[in-house]
């Protein structure tokens, strides 16, 4: 049984490299974050490693070290807290690859966020990629593909994972996670159709709490006076310089809440992502036309992409404080 | 689990499954050392994923149990203990696990055995059994020839070659080549060749000093693996995949000149000449001067460091062919010599740039190939 939830396709192709034993030596599974990525990866080492009759069967000794991330020839070759994965975590994982299995029949190598992948450490890891030793196989997952290098991503069969349709989040969680369906359809929205953050709001209550205290000070931003604004934009643009990731997240979420104004306002409300804030945003949606809010999504989106350019942040937000449309009073 | 054992014996254990403690590891539990009783021993193991070892010490047992415990923490606080008894005791519920020793006691958190990777076990497939010395000759003799880098996963280790009663073993790393053939107790099954991480064999050598029976030697099926059975003492290694380059090649057939000389004078004038090579770029350069009606052959080593100075040796050689120069590196040189046992020794040379061939005198099973350095002369 494969655990991952939705993603026929990818698993379709999966499934039948390994019934026919023409497996790639290298995958790339690109797709948002949270969206299964991993899931699909770990499910791909059980059932290259599983002793069970359906494989990945989830229930022999294999596959529950693999789950439990305590087998010795699954290797996720991660960040570990730093910016970027270095050349030394690289040849290390080459090291271990030269030998022979440990306890499976085969050592998987899983480089989670291979965007961050130091220059050094991407060139190291070409020759492994393109002609790994027996029984060695390699699986990159990133969420943003144009940061690899050309080389790396030519050497790898590319597997897109799409994020999965809302419904299929909800039922998920329900079936899967017991998670109360008033819950489950909450976080299923907000997810957006990443399973994994969904997951992580039902054990951590704190995520969500912080993402709508983040939200609502976004809200209050749009009728606050300049000053206001301005100060919110040096706070962003401090965070920025030692956290990048998480500007990005509050960005993101500001575009989903401008896309949700916009749905309501095209009176497509059923589809919102915000469920949970159903009485604001339509007061919200009142206060400015179609035209301003696609406007000011654009902006948004420039500004994101500015700053992953590596502009001044500071700058940056503060033209975007500038072109939060004017609405309607009351 | 509950027991008791000796500390002087416990100490020693954990010094010896310690070297196969974890270092820099994607698994964290490998940082500890696995203590499980077996009938009336107490059984210790680690493991890096690269080799395993296990050690049975005798101990006291009156409950049964099995537990990992950082294995840094364990071996300072043993360590410290006097050498009188220690009693341990595990409860399982906390997976703490006490331990006391005269008036000293302490307790260290755990975690559960079966959280461990599996210790491999080796049943079945290639068996042999070989003298605990020739073993040792034979890793001491190839081992520190394998290369350390790893740009070629296969030259790192040591390509093992049983066939018959006999054993071969060779290393190289691209400048030189070590081949060393030892004699089996008993002979194999079939034709086998491996390669093992030199660094397991280096482990293994320490290992031995102790032995005195033979060491019993198992490739499993998968060839995946080798076990050596010592003595209260068992070592698993897994075997690097890959093809090794076919050295027999490298090993020339003829040579034009051959000078035979003591290894001490040799090993001394290598030594004296690396004082100034160490200083420059490492050049240890050999002139070979055959004999004359009056004067016996000759041997020059020099070196030589730019800016610095430089220095002549020479010794007695029986020279046989033609006068000849060959320029070595003199680490390379260095470590050749220091692991032979003979009272002579012989190189054999062609040309300044075709390798040059150290052979013990008088021992025909071992063969050392150096690769030349390119100098003006």
């Amino acid at each position: 049984m494969w655990q991952v939830v939705g993603h026929e396709k990818a698993v379709g192709l999966l499934q039948r490299s390994l019934k026919g034993e023409k497996l790639s030596h290298a995958y790339l599974f690109v797709g948002p974050r949270h969206v299964g990525k991993m899931t699909l990866a770990i499910n791909l080492a059980q059932a290259l490693n599983c002793t069970g009759e359906e494989k990945p069967c989830g229930g022999c000794p294999q596959c529950l070290r693999i789950a439990a991330r305590k087998h010795a020839d699954v290797h996720v070759v991660e960040l570990d807290g730093r910016t970027e994965i270095g050349i030394d975590q690289i040849r290390e994982m080459q090291h271990f690859a030269s030998l022979k299995p440990f306890e499976g029949r085969h050592r998987v190598f899983i480089i989670d966020r291979a965007e961050r992948l130091s220059h050094e450490a991407s060139n190291c890891l070409l020759k492994t990629l393109e002609e790994p030793p027996q029984n060695v196989k390699l699986v990159l997952l990133a969420a943003n593909e144009r940061l690899l290098l050309p080389t790396v991503l030519s050497r790898c069969q590319r597997l897109e994972l799409r994020p999965l349709p809302i419904a299929m989040v909800e039922e998920a969680l329900i079936h899967r996670w017991r998670v109360v369906p008033e819950r489950a359809r909450i976080l299923a929205r907000l997810s957006s159709g990443c399973l994994g953050w969904a997951v992580s709001a039902t054990e951590d209550e704190q995520l969500l709490h912080h993402r709508n205290e983040r939200l609502a000070s976004l809200i209050r931003l749009a009728s606050g006076g300049m000053d206001e604004r301005f100060a919110y934009a040096a706070q962003l643009a401090n965070q920025f310089s030692q956290d990048r990731e998480s500007v990005n997240g509050v960005l993101s979420l500001w575009l989903v809440w401008w896309h949700d104004l916009m749905l309501v306002k095209g009176g497509s409300g059923d589809f919102t992502a915000n469920v949970d804030q159903e009485e604001t945003l339509l007061s919200e949606a009142k206060r400015y036309s179609l035209t301003q809010i696609r406007g000011f999504m654009q902006s948004l989106r420039q500004a994101m992409a500015q700053l992953e350019q590596n502009a001044n942040p500071r700058l940056v937000l503060e033209v975007l404080m500038f072109s939060i449309p004017k609405g309607k009073e009351g | 689990m509950k027991l008791s054992c000796d500390q002087e014996k416990l100490s020693k254990g954990l010094g010896i499954v310690g070297r196969a403690v974890a270092t820099r590891t994607t698994l964290p539990i490998t940082n500890n050392v696995l203590l499980a009783t077996e009938q009336s021993r107490l059984k210790l193991a680690a493991t890096n994923l690269e080799i395993a070892i296990s050690y049975w010490l005798g101990a006291k047992v009156e409950e049964e149990g099995a537990i990992t415990i950082p294995a840094r923490l364990l071996t300072d606080f043993i360590n410290a203990l006097p050498n009188e008894r220690i009693d341990i005791s595990l409860s399982p519920r906390t997976r703490t696990l006490e331990l006391k020793c005269a008036r000293f006691e302490g307790r260290i958190n755990g975690v559960e055995a079966e959280e461990f990777p599996p210790i491999p076990t080796i049943g079945d497939g290639v068996a042999t059994k070989i003298e605990p010395e020739a073993l040792r000759l034979a890793i001491a003799q190839v081992a520190f020839a394998a290369a350390t880098e790893e740009t070629r996963p296969v030259l790192t280790g040591v390509k093992a070659e049983f066939d018959g009663d006999t054993l071969t073993l060779a290393a190289a790393d691209g400048f030189r080549l070590a081949v060393h053939q030892a004699p089996l107790a008993t002979p194999v099954a079939e034709r086998t060749e491996v390669i093992i991480p030199a660094r397991a064999l280096s482990e293994l050598g320490r290992l031995l000093t102790e032995q005195e029976e033979p060491v019993e030697i198992t490739i499993n099926p998968q060839r995946s693996q080798v076990l050596f059975r010592l003595k209260d003492v068992e070592m698993v290694s897994q075997l690097i995949q890959g093809a090794f380059p076919n050295y027999n090649q490298l090993i020339p057939q003829s040579y034009s000149t051959r000078a035979e000389m003591s290894l001490s004078d040799l090993a001394k004038a290598a030594r004296t000449a690396s004082i100034f090579a160490r200083e420059g770029s490492a050049i240890v350069r050999l002139q070979i001067m055959p004999g004359e009606e009056t004067a016996p052959g000759r041997v020059v080593l020099s070196a030589r460091a730019e800016e610095v100075g430089d220095n002549v040796g020479e010794i007695d050689a029986l020279v046989e062919g033609e006068e000849s120069k060959i320029a070595f590196n003199s680490k390379y040189l260095s470590d050749v010599l220091a692991v032979l046992r003979q009272d002579r020794v012989a190189l054999e040379t062609t040309s300044p740039s075709s390798p040059g061939v150290i052979r013990p005198v008088g021992a025909e099973n071992y063969i050392h190939v150096v690769m030349p350095m390119f100098v003006q002369w």
